[in-house]
């Protein structure tokens, strides 16, 4: 018997009965959205903007926080390693859940309609960018950097398996011009995908704002998915108190980071208070937005921060999962509230075809995902950190 | 008997590397922190000789001689401006804010790797930080103090100054609680407090070491009131490690904030070239890069005069080379991403002050700015000039520069040329600027070369849990 079957996901688990029933839920959403976008082809183009942003967040944070544990080290990473290398194994698929979003460029973003442009200076001015073949060659130049690091980083880690060879080195250095690379893409993507839907606005801080998010929408959704593995063998044997109490300080430490940026750039444009600048943040204050964004204040900052200082609770298999959950909710409705306002919804926050694109996307990647995960072991057999984390073991 | 019981941090050895703990994947192809062959007592006879001996180097006295003159130079300029007023510098409208604040700014960013090293790094469970947390703490006190006076002095009657705090007075004031110059007076007045604590504290065991070891009956009196009765019984040990990790925990928010009100002072404003939303993460950034460089170019000739090669060994250097690497890559992201952003508003003022800043009579600062703060930094990508004691301490020279050129582009470049090309006007630094600035640095180098003739400048008996002895045989089972 292979060494390494052990340590394969087990059939029984229920990540793959959730994995069903998302592919279900996934094929359902597409279906239902392909029939919205017969009679308002904008919306659903909205909302699938939307679902897009938040579920490619995941993956794209996996690789960020992947790259991040090459370079720094430490035990939570070599647990943490195959989950986040499935998530970062679903590039290839979100590249092509990417085309819809670049064959409705017109619907999506003002300055892709030239009768707009033909009426404004800012948006000429901005056309040797804002364009769309322009665009579509950044969009696939991000794809190509993403799924290339992803690819070697997977592909070594479980070469490593097959073959006791120290590879670590090998991984580090990858990684540190890979978290280069990283950022400079991911900033430039933020900006061609959501921060153009309003072309006037423009903010330094952006860039690593939505970075940011991305790693916390990865971490809220590694840490159930982990907690789930922990329940059995044989994630059970590493996923100590000791690493979900890691696991737990990282989700602090990124919840306090989002709320530093995000904080950061309101105070900075709210005190300035100039006519290019402010409408961003009016939008996104009124017409029912604004309990959007205390719901952000209280649930997205303060509840999972407070909660998260108790050493007990990041301790706590449940507890830390439930505090995850939350966090991962409220991504969602942080992308939705940076997304959907730029559009003019007549006073809707969400609309129907919103839920529909959120599931198809949703469904089909955790599909996928769950077949990434189960193509490799659960833990890398043959990290050099992993005997010393069981020798932890009480 | 403070000699003999040093547990602090032993029992840390068993525990398990915490989230972020980076010394892992490190420690396998670097050296140790410790270099092999010493004990207990050897460990303190290496550091506290520095101390009490009664040879003084004559480096030691060339140095403080030298400074002490710098320092003269300040109080002569400060003595003037209190006669003349704040005429005696370049400042005028438009650039009313020039070398005060660059200088404010480039020593406060300077003390943040010391709340780095010894608040952060402590909680994360990074044990190389034993042997340089010291005077890196020493380095931001000196550095704030420097700083401190600024602000002061820029505000034209510093006898005044108390009008800053909010306190019931009949004339009707109070202070603009909007405005983050007010936060200011509160953030680095806190910084100056927690970080002056944290020193001291972490300083009684060894003071207690050196009454214990002092020769003269003076130094005993004086190590003796400064230890307060330190025993070094188990109690004593228990309370002394709760309080520093709550002094860690309570200095760890303190590294964010001062830095990030420190860029509210230029971001809340409207001015192009300080109103950019990146300021806060970029200038704590700025702040460490800055401070790593420092403690690398002080730490690089200490080592050496004092024979510490054993204590700060090139693991060290490597770590910090390593987060000034990562930090100035950073501030180069905020380069670029302010760049861009002013061709991408489209708007008029943004985009011809990178004009300006890229071309404008300034330019060569600018240029400058790029070679010392991006390029010249890049080295640090190659273990063969991380490895290399003359190249580190060039790039860390490089970076200081740098990093005061990059706050006077903030200040004088934004301020130069705003909205109304009527009012546009140069700034040049007169003798008073230049002399204040060489007076500071003479200022920190005197506190520095002060404290390293009389207080032990690495911690003692943190550097005793280092030693292979100190590890605790637990059961873990």
């Amino acid at each position: 018997m292979n060494p390494g079957e052990a340590y394969l996901l087990p059939r029984d688990s229920p990540l793959e009965q959730m994995a069903t029933f998302a592919g279900v839920c996934g094929l359902v959403g597409f279906v239902v959205c392909g029939a919205m976008a017969v009679a308002t082809p904008a919306a659903v183009a909205e909302s699938y903007l939307f679902a897009f942003l938040f579920w490619s967040g995941i993956p794209l944070g996996s690789l960020a926080i992947l790259m991040l544990q090459h370079i720094t080290g430490g035990a939570w990473g070599a647990v943490l390693r195959r989950i986040l290398e499935a998530a970062t194994r679903t590039l290839p698929l979100l590249a092509i859940l990417f085309l819809p979003i670049l064959f409705s460029t017109g619907l999506l973003f003002e300055w892709a309609r030239p009768e707009v442009v033909e009426h404004d200076l800012v948006l000429q001015h901005k056309r040797a960018y804002l364009n769309v073949p322009f665009f579509a060659f950044r969009a696939v130049l991000y794809f190509v950097v993403w799924i290339v690091l992803s690819h070697f980083l997977s592909e070594w880690s479980r070469r490593q398996d097959r073959a006791p060879e120290s590879i670590g080195l090998r991984l580090e250095n990858i990684s540190r011009g890979g978290l280069l690379l990283f950022v400079l893409t991911m900033t430039f993507a933020s900006i061609d995908w959501a921060m153009s839907l309003e072309p006037h606005w423009y903010s330094t801080m952006y860039g690593i704002l939505f970075i940011g998010g991305q790693v916390l929408s990865a971490l809220a959704f590694v840490i159930p998915v982990t907690a789930v593995l922990a329940a059995r063998p044989p994630m059970l044997e590493v996923m100590t108190a000791d690493r979900f109490q890691d696991l737990g300080k990282l989700l602090l430490a990124f919840v306090m980071v989002w709320a530093y940026f995000s904080f950061s750039q309101f105070l900075i444009i709210w005190s300035a208070d100039l006519p290019e600048e402010t409408p961003w943040y009016l939008r996104r204050l009124s017409q029912g937005w604004q309990w959007a964004a205390i719901a952000l204040i209280i649930l997205h900052f303060m509840l999972p921060f407070v909660l998260l200082l108790s050493r007990d609770l990041k301790r706590s298999r449940r507890w830390l999962m439930a505090v995850a959950a939350v966090v991962l909710a409220m991504r969602a409705i942080d992308l939705s509230w940076l997304v959907l306002p730029a559009f003019d919804r007549g006073g809707l926050l969400w609309v129907p075809s919103d839920f529909a694109a959120f599931l198809g996307v949703g469904g089909l990647w955790f599909y996928y995902y769950v077949r990434q995960l189960r193509s490799a072991p659960m833990l890398p057999l043959n990290d050099e950190s992993l005997p010393e984390m069981r020798g932890l073991q009480p | 008997m403070a000699d003999k019981k040093p547990t602090k941090g032993s029992k840390q050895k068993g525990a398990p590397v915490s989230a972020g703990a980076g010394s892992r994947s490190l420690s396998s192809h670097l050296p140790p922190v410790v270099e092999p062959g010493y004990t207990m007592a050897t460990v303190a006879d290496k550091i506290s000789e520095v101390v009490l001996t009664q040879n003084t180097p004559r480096g030691w006295y060339i140095g403080l001689a030298f400074s002490f003159a710098l320092t003269m130079l300040l109080l002569v300029s400060i003595t003037w401006l209190l006669v003349r007023g704040v005429g005696i510098w370049g400042i005028n409208v438009p650039v009313a804010w020039a070398f005060a604040i660059i200088n404010f700014v480039w020593w406060i960013g300077i003390g943040h790797a010391g709340t780095l090293i010894s608040a952060i790094l402590l909680l994360l469970r990074q044990d190389w930080r034993t042997s340089i947390n010291r005077f890196a703490e020493a380095m931001t006190l000196f550095a704030v103090a420097c700083a401190g006076l600024y602000p002061l002095l820029h505000m034209g009657r510093p006898w005044l100054a108390y009008w800053l705090f909010p306190y019931p007075n009949t004339m009707g004031m109070w202070p603009q609680f909007r405005s983050p110059l007010v936060w200011d007076v509160f953030a680095v007045t806190t910084y100056l407090l927690v970080s002056l604590m944290f020193w001291y504290i972490g300083l009684i065991p060894d003071l207690a070491t050196l009454r214990d070891r002092s020769p003269s009956r003076t130094g005993r009196i004086v190590y003796g009131l400064l230890a307060m009765g330190w025993r070094g019984s188990a109690r004593h040990w228990h309370r002394y490690e709760m309080t520093y990790l709550l002094l860690a925990g309570l200095s760890t928010p303190l590294v964010v904030s001062v830095h990030t009100i420190v860029s509210f002072d230029f971001a809340v404003a409207q001015v192009p070239g300080w109103h950019a939303t990146v300021f806060p993460p970029y200038f704590v950034a700025g702040a460490v890069y800055a401070g790593f460089a420092m403690v690398v170019i002080l730490a690089i000739p200490l080592r050496r005069f004092y024979g510490l090669q054993d204590f700060v060994t090139m693991r060290h250097l490597d770590h910090m080379a390593r987060i000034m690497l990562a930090t100035g890559l950073f501030v180069a992201y905020g380069y670029m991403i302010e760049t861009f952003m002013a061709w991408y508003s489209g708007s008029v003022y943004e985009s011809s002050l990178m004009n300006n800043r890229f071309t404008g009579p300034y330019a060569i600062l600018y240029w400058s700015l790029l070679l010392f703060n991006v390029l010249i930094p890049q080295g640090l990508w190659f273990a063969r000039v991380r490895s290399s004691t003359t190249a580190l301490f060039m790039i860390a020279i490089s970076v200081s520069i740098g990093m005061w050129l990059e706050r006077f582009i903030i200040v004088v470049v934004s301020l130069h040329r705003d909205f109304l090309p009527s009012s546009w006007g140069m700034y040049y630094p007169t003798f008073w600027d230049w002399s204040m600035y060489l007076g500071s640095i003479g200022l920190f180098f005197s506190l520095l070369f002060l404290f390293l003739r009389f207080l032990p400048m690495i911690s003692i008996f943190e550097m005793r849990t280092l030693l292979p002895e100190s590890e605790v045989k637990e059961d873990l089972g």
